[in-house]
């Protein structure tokens, strides 16, 4: 046992203490140190054995009172044990400021390192320990520069102090110039061999920062050989075994944590990696003990970040948001850059997100990209982020990226595919349809909602069978196969009943007693409806109102579902069960604007005008009068009154077209890409005259209306084909209707029939004209409108045929029969008109059966004239016939002459010229006279009268035109009735032709006069009236009117169109999923938006 | 059960092909095709080769109905002006020329033993009923118009009637109308029976089942097909598929198939047991206004035959097999 001996003063003896011994009261010691006056060296042993003992009160104690000031002035030249003293004292204090937690006696401690260094300093300022300790206290406070001075200032004396170089190399190490710090560890153990095992673990963390990680576990395990008890060395040897990743190499890491952890409880960075493993294996209560220990233990910023990440992590995973929130924050507070430790951020991130705060969220995963910026799941998290605050386009370049990293990320293609939906559909396809092939390689089950969105897009992009393909592997089974297979028949109902057919579940009912599973789970509600949607388009009516009908047998609240049925109905004209089934959805919800603009629509088509206008006002007002299909409804609806009330009041008129433009414009001021407010503003300026501008717009809207299959507007076109007709250009509208009949109406439309006849009409092209009116006939049997129609344009034809100046008798006989036709139209007619099929006035009607029959006498006259002079002229071919012969004859004769010349000489050649001559005489004769010279005569007086009737018609035209404002059907009739006083004046025209042969001058006068006469009324009258051209350009109002109508038909299937389009944005993947929903809803708002564009 | 195509005669007519029925055959010559165009002429033409026989002329504005008495030897024509031509298949001889004003002429159908002839009234919505050996009007079956307090103009048009058939046994006669409603006669007593509800659009063809008097078919704007039991008032079944109007519907003699012809420009097979389109053929260019089915009988003639007539102008003949 070893003890030390302190010599008594003035005596040769000797005082031994034994130094495990030591009294517990140092002042016992300190008495004898004092009292003998021991040598200094004496006095830091004892202080160093009670350290050593962990007597620390003792040894401060005593190495307190060995620098006092007695002391100094008591041993004033034993200079270097006074050094050491005040040195180990500094250390001490040193060593108390490096572990105390608490910042304001931490200062303190270091105040007292300083003060105690700067003493030993002033005792001798080269002593190399207190330079090696003031290095030290530095190093402890974090001043690596000056604590590099203060050791390179002792190697500078001395290159080989060990203690110098262990503390150059922990400032290296701290600088991160681990090289350099490797160095001096390895010069330091050069120097010294045996130095404690600290050297080496220095070294091994040199070498793990290098990434040696070989050399380095060599060094650590060194260290344990030296000191089994390092807890450093286990713990940097446990993490070296964490890090291999392997479920063995971890079990290693644990089982050495746990040591060191047993060997000293007090470890940070033990409790923390002991945190870690027990958050994965889910032991949370631990997890938040060995982290709060951490927490109490150290005060290494990095350290307790970690501690803090742990703490929060847990909370996170429990699902306190709040808590992990705070902790995630206090770890972020100890970091001083995102890369040194970034997983907090990222949890800050998620946690946020979770609460809502989306900024902080983002500038956190922002943190996170900076560090990593090939990080998957950060970029599609910010993607999500992107997305919810509307930056699509930053969202899609990193989401792109997420794909570029890892092609085989099945999620994130669903998350750009999901992106892509509202802008590009195409590119959508593609990143579903690689999700959904990485998914299937994988053997994982597809979503339904994956699968519902594919078949979406393949239905708006018209590849209908493909769709359909696709949500029928979405359904998979059940029982809505055996309606798609056609194995479950309809049962036979009543005819009467079956008018409610689309209303009836009993079928589900019996199919449920014939042991049918009717079920039909939530998930699959979307995809249903999408295909019974897609069935509609593919014309499976029937299939697809079953469909809808299980829906509403399992979810009675399905709305949509109602609605599409109720548009089934109304497609088929079964207007009374439409408004029921409107009024179910209605009863789900009383505010729904779909349902709510339906019913307005039906009600308009039952000419429930009050009710209807009641009806868009609810809707605009259950959406705050953001829902556009209302307020252009509403539009419509005044534009209808505007062209209904126009005979009974002008003013009125005028309001409500100026109402229904303000409407339209109100809707184009939110959506300004609305197509059908644009062809809504259209009309209303067309209505106004300002057809450039209208005709603009109708083009352009036409161009934007094509390409997408749920947008259907035929009205454009028709509205563009009127521009055009009432500009004259009648060509171009020609073409423009039949287009739009063959594209959107299969031809069957009667009503644009009429409307091309009309431009037939107006083109003067009468057989066009006739057969498209036949044709509308033939389609639409019950108007006898058209009927009438085909009268008066096959009587205008056989007026005008007959005045033409050169016809065949062809063209006069197939007047006759066209005017027989007439006849025989017109009088049917008026025989049906006492059974009232139509509203014609009978007086009229057989006014124009008398006109028709009187032209048909003409005609018939006309015809007989000539047919004469049809014989006539087949008589002068005859003539002109003979004479060719005879010239003939002549020739050949005198061939003949020359050939005879010869042998008969000249004795008969006299006789024969004669009689050739007089031959000749006798043709020309006869040639003279059959040239009826009355001919020409007639047909000058023809030219008069073509002259007079053109004028005629040109002041006819003017008249029809004012008459066109009124409703179609309305305006044939007047125009008809113009058409007859005008024939009725050519009739008297066309009497005097054929009639009067001999006062035939006379009555041109008078003819003329009675023009003028005529011109000039005709001239005041336009003058006392509106201006006619206004009224001109006015003229397709009637017709777009009708097709306003029309199209609002169109309109609300639109509108139901919105939903399969929204539904798959209904739908959402898996992560981040409330998030989600908002983005999701937004991207459909937007997309319903875009669709009410599309409808306007 | 198909149909595969054997021939088509674009430009068979100058305009319109309007309507189509078969002529049936005769100890002398098999069975012709007999059309109607809005050329205002009536064709004559011989399977397979859909060979023209004769041009029919005389009628005014478009042929709108054509009709084949069961024996083969007399058909008749009917035109938008409302005359019914009656005339000799083999010579064209006029035999007899119809009108009933103010009644105008849509579909017309002999009855299966041949002694009447029922023609849709139109407007007069009623079916006037010609006997074929006097050609005397005989009776007109007059839809009841719908009791309200004041008959509308608007109501009455409704019960404009387009279309009728017998049924295979002569008992029944029903008409389709243009709003949709059906209504069937008891023909021996000249009595109207019931409607069958369910269309609310123009019903413009209408057959019996050849093998079941109860079964009639009907074709509408509504693009649908349905299938009535006719005597007990009851809706089989609605069978959609058609992109357009339905405008003509035929039932194959053996009584398993109907084809139909729609505005959509295609013809469709339908499978009555699957109660399914089984097939669709597009060969059309335009609107398939008429669809008929070869009656069984002639020499030697037992394959199946479907003819198609468009607004295309052309005419499509098919073997039914």
């Amino acid at each position: 046992m070893a003890s030390v001996y302190i010599p008594v003063q003035n005596s040769e003896e000797e005082v031994r203490v034994a130094l495990d011994q030591l009294p517990r009261d140092a002042s016992d010691i300190l008495d004898i140190l004092k009292a003998e006056q021991a040598p200094l060296d004496l006095w830091l042993i004892i202080a160093r054995e009670y350290f050593k003992q962990g007597k620390l009160e003792q040894f401060r104690q005593i190495l307190e009172e060995g620098s006092s000031h007695e002391i100094d002035e008591y041993y004033a030249d034993v200079r270097y044990e006074r050094i050491a003293i005040l040195n180990a004292l500094g250390a001490y204090y040193s060593y108390l400021g490096k572990i105390e937690t608490k910042q304001r006696e931490k200062e303190e401690y270091f105040i007292q390192a300083t003060k105690y260094y700067n003493k030993a300093s002033r005792i001798d300022m080269h002593e190399p320990s207190t330079w090696v300790g003031k290095g030290q206290l530095l190093l402890a406070k974090g001043e690596l520069e000056q604590a590099s001075n203060a050791f390179k200032i002792v190697l500078e004396g001395d290159r080989d102090n060990v203690s110098a170089l262990l503390g150059q190399a922990c400032v290296e190490y701290n600088r991160g110039h681990y090289s350099d710090s490797l160095a001096s560890y390895k010069r330091a153990l050069q120097v010294y061999p045996n130095c404690p095992g600290a050297v080496r673990l220095g070294m091994g963390h040199c070498y793990y920062k290098m990434g040696h990680t070989k050399k380095a576990w060599q060094a650590f395990e060194r260290v344990l050989q030296l000191d089994p008890e390092n807890v450093e060395a286990l713990v940097a040897l446990a993490i070296l075994d964490l890090q291999t990743n392997e479920a063995a190499g971890i079990r290693r890491g644990v089982e050495k944590m746990q040591k060191a952890f047993e060997i000293y409880p007090y470890c940070a960075m033990a409790l923390n990696y002991l945190a870690n493993h027990f958050f994965f294996t889910g032991q949370h209560f631990l997890v938040e003990q060995l982290t709060e220990t951490a927490l109490a233990v150290t005060n290494h910023g990095p350290t307790k970040s970690h501690s803090y990440y742990n703490l929060a992590r847990s909370y996170h995973s429990k699902g306190d948001y709040e808590t992990a929130s705070r902790y995630y924050w206090a770890s972020v507070k100890e970091i001083n850059k995102p890369s040194d430790f970034v997983f907090p951020y990222y949890g800050l991130g998620q946690v946020q997100l979770k609460l809502g705060d989306i900024k902080n969220a983002l500038s956190n995963f922002e943190k996170v990209l900076e560090v990593y910026p090939d990080n998957c799941e950060t970029l599609k998290v910010l993607g999500h982020i992107y997305v919810q605050l509307g930056q699509t386009e930053k969202s899609l370049e990193l989401l792109r990226k997420a794909t570029k990293i890892d092609p085989r990320d099945a999620q994130a293609f669903l998350d750009l595919g999901e992106l892509l939906i509202s802008s590009d559909t195409g590119a959508a396809l593609d990143a579903f349809k690689t999700a959904y092939g990485l998914l299937k390689k994988g053997g994982q089950q597809v979503p339904i909602e994956v699968l519902n969105n594919i078949g979406v897009i393949y239905f708006e992009r018209e590849e209908l069978t493909l769709a359909l393909e696709t949500f029928k592997e979405a359904l998979g089974d059940g029982i809505w196969r055996a309606f798609l297979d056609g194995q479950a028949k309809t049962y036979a109902v009543d005819a009467a009943a079956s008018i409610f057919q689309y209303k009836d579940v009993q079928l589900f009912h019996r199919l449920q007693e014939d042991s049918f599973v009717v079920e039909l789970p939530w998930d699959k509600v979307t995809p249903l409806f999408n295909l019974a949607r897609l069935l509609e388009q593919m014309h499976s009516t029937e299939t697809a109102s079953v469909l809808y009908r299980l829906i509403l047998f399992k979810y009675p609240d399905y709305v949509d579902a109602y609605l599409r049925l109720a548009a089934i109905a109304k497609a088929r004209n079964n207007l009374q069960l439409s408004i029921e089934l409107v009024n179910e959805a209605l009863k789900v919800n009383d505010k729904c604007p779909n349902a709510l603009s339906m019913l307005g629509d039906l009600e308009l088509k039952n000419d429930e005008w009050v009710k209807a206008k009641e009806t868009f006002r609810a809707a605009s007002e259950a959406t705050d009068g953001k829902d556009s299909y209302a307020i252009l409804a509403l539009g419509n609806w005044n534009y209808f009154a505007a062209i209904r009330n126009e005979k009974r009041n002008p003013k009125l008129e005028a309001t409500h077209l100026e109402k229904a433009k303000e409407l339209y414009t109100r809707v184009l001021v939110q959506h300004t890409a609305n197509l059908y407010a644009a062809n809504g503003a259209g009309v209303v300026l067309a209505e106004k005259g300002h057809f450039d501008v209208s005709k603009d717009l109708f083009t352009q809207v036409q161009e934007a209306a094509s390409g997408s299959i749920f947008v259907q507007m035929p009205d454009v076109w028709i509205n563009l084909a009127h521009v055009y007709f009432a500009q004259g250009n009648f060509a171009l509208a020609v073409k423009m209707y039949q287009n739009c009949l063959r594209k959107f109406y299969n031809n069957t439309d009667s009503q644009i029939l009429l409307y091309l006849a009309r431009t037939h009409y107006e083109a003067e092209q009468w057989q066009e004209c006739k057969k498209t009116l036949l044709r509308a006939i033939h389609l639409a049997p019950s108007n006898y409108i058209l009927r009438f129609d085909a009268g008066v344009a096959m009587q205008k034809f056989s007026a005008s045929t007959l005045q033409k100046t050169k016809r065949t008798v062809d063209e006069v006989r197939s007047t006759v029969d066209e005017l027989e036709n007439a006849v025989r139209l017109f009088s049917q007619l008026s025989a049906s008109s006492n059974l009232q099929f139509h509203g014609f006035d009978e007086k009229k009607i057989n006014t124009h059966v008398e006109y028709c029959k009187h032209l048909l006498e003409a005609a018939k006259v006309h015809r007989e004239a000539a047919e004469r002079e049809e014989q006539q002229n087949r008589q002068r071919q005859e003539v002109a016939r003979q004479m060719a012969l005879a010239e003939e004859a002549r020739r050949k004769a005198e061939e003949q002459r020359k050939f005879q010349l010869e042998r008969r000489k000249q004795e008969d050649e006299l006789k024969r010229v004669r009689q050739q001559e007089e031959h000749f005489e006798r043709v020309k004769e006869q040639w003279k006279s059959s040239t009826p010279g009355s001919k020409r005569r007639d047909r000058s007086e023809m030219d008069d009268d073509e002259g007079a009737n053109s004028e005629k018609r040109r002041r006819k035209g003017g008249k029809k035109r004012r008459k066109e404002k009124s409703s179609k059907s309305h305006y044939e009739m007047e125009e008809t009735e113009a058409d007859m006083m005008d024939d009725q004046e050519e009739l008297e025209d066309e009497d005097v032709n054929v009639n009067d042969g001999e006062h035939r001058n006379q009555r041109n006068d008078h003819d003329e006069n009675e023009n003028a006469e005529e011109n000039a009324q005709e001239l005041l009258a336009a003058a006392g009236l509106e201006d006619s051209d206004a009224e001109d350009e006015a003229k397709p109002a009637p017709a777009t009117s009708r097709r306003r109508r029309a199209w609002s038909e169109s309109d609300d299937e639109e509108v139901l169109e919105r939903k399969p389009q929204s539904s798959p944005v209904q739908e959402n993947s898996t992560e981040l999923q409330e998030s989600d929903g908002e983005i999701r809803e937004d991207v459909d708002k937007q997309h319903g938006d875009a669709v009410v564009d599309d409808e306007d | 059960m198909k149909l595969a195509g054997l021939k088509s005669i674009e430009n068979a007519h100058d305009e319109s092909v309007w309507a189509a029925t078969w002529v049936p055959a005769t100890t002398s010559r098999p069975a012709l095709l007999l059309t109607g165009s809005l050329d205002e002429t009536v064709k004559l033409w011989k399977p397979d080769e859909l060979h023209l026989e004769r041009t029919n002329t005389g009628h005014c504005l478009g042929v709108v109905a054509v009709a084949a008495h069961p024996s083969g030897i007399i058909a008749a024509s009917a035109s938008l002006d409302s005359f019914v031509r009656v005339f000799d298949v083999d010579t064209n001889a006029s035999i007899a020329t119809l009108e009933a004003p103010p009644s105008e002429v849509w579909q017309m159908q002999f009855d299966p033993k041949g002694t009447t002839l029922a023609v849709a009234g139109g407007g007069s919505a009623s079916v006037k009923l010609w006997d074929t050996a006097t050609w005397k009007l005989i009776a007109s079956l007059s839809v009841p118009r719908p009791e309200g307090p004041k008959p509308s103009d608007k109501n009455s048009s409704k019960k404009f009637v387009l279309s009728v058939s017998w049924s295979p046994d002569g008992r029944r006669l029903a008409c389709g109308s243009m709003d949709g409603t059906i209504s069937v006669f008891d023909v021996a007593r000249a009595k109207f029976l019931h409607h069958l509800e369910g269309h609310f659009m123009p019903v413009r063809s209408l057959v019996y089942s050849p093998i079941d008097p109860r079964v009639l078919f009907s074709a509408s704007d509504d693009a649908h097909v349905h299938m009535y039991d006719a005597e007990g008032k009851s809706m089989i079944t609605a069978m959609s598929g058609h992109a357009g109007w339905v405008l003509s519907v035929d039932a194959s003699p053996d009584g398993s198939a109907i084809a139909t012809g729609s505005s959509d420009r295609t013809v469709r097979l339908w499978d009555l047991n699957m109660r399914a389109a089984v097939q669709t053929m597009s060969n059309h260019a335009d609107q398939v206004w008429g669809v008929a089915f070869r009656p069984p009988g002639g020499t030697g003639v037992r394959a199946g035959r479907l003819a198609s007539v468009s607004d295309d102008k052309s005419i499509s003949l098919y073997d039914y097999s």
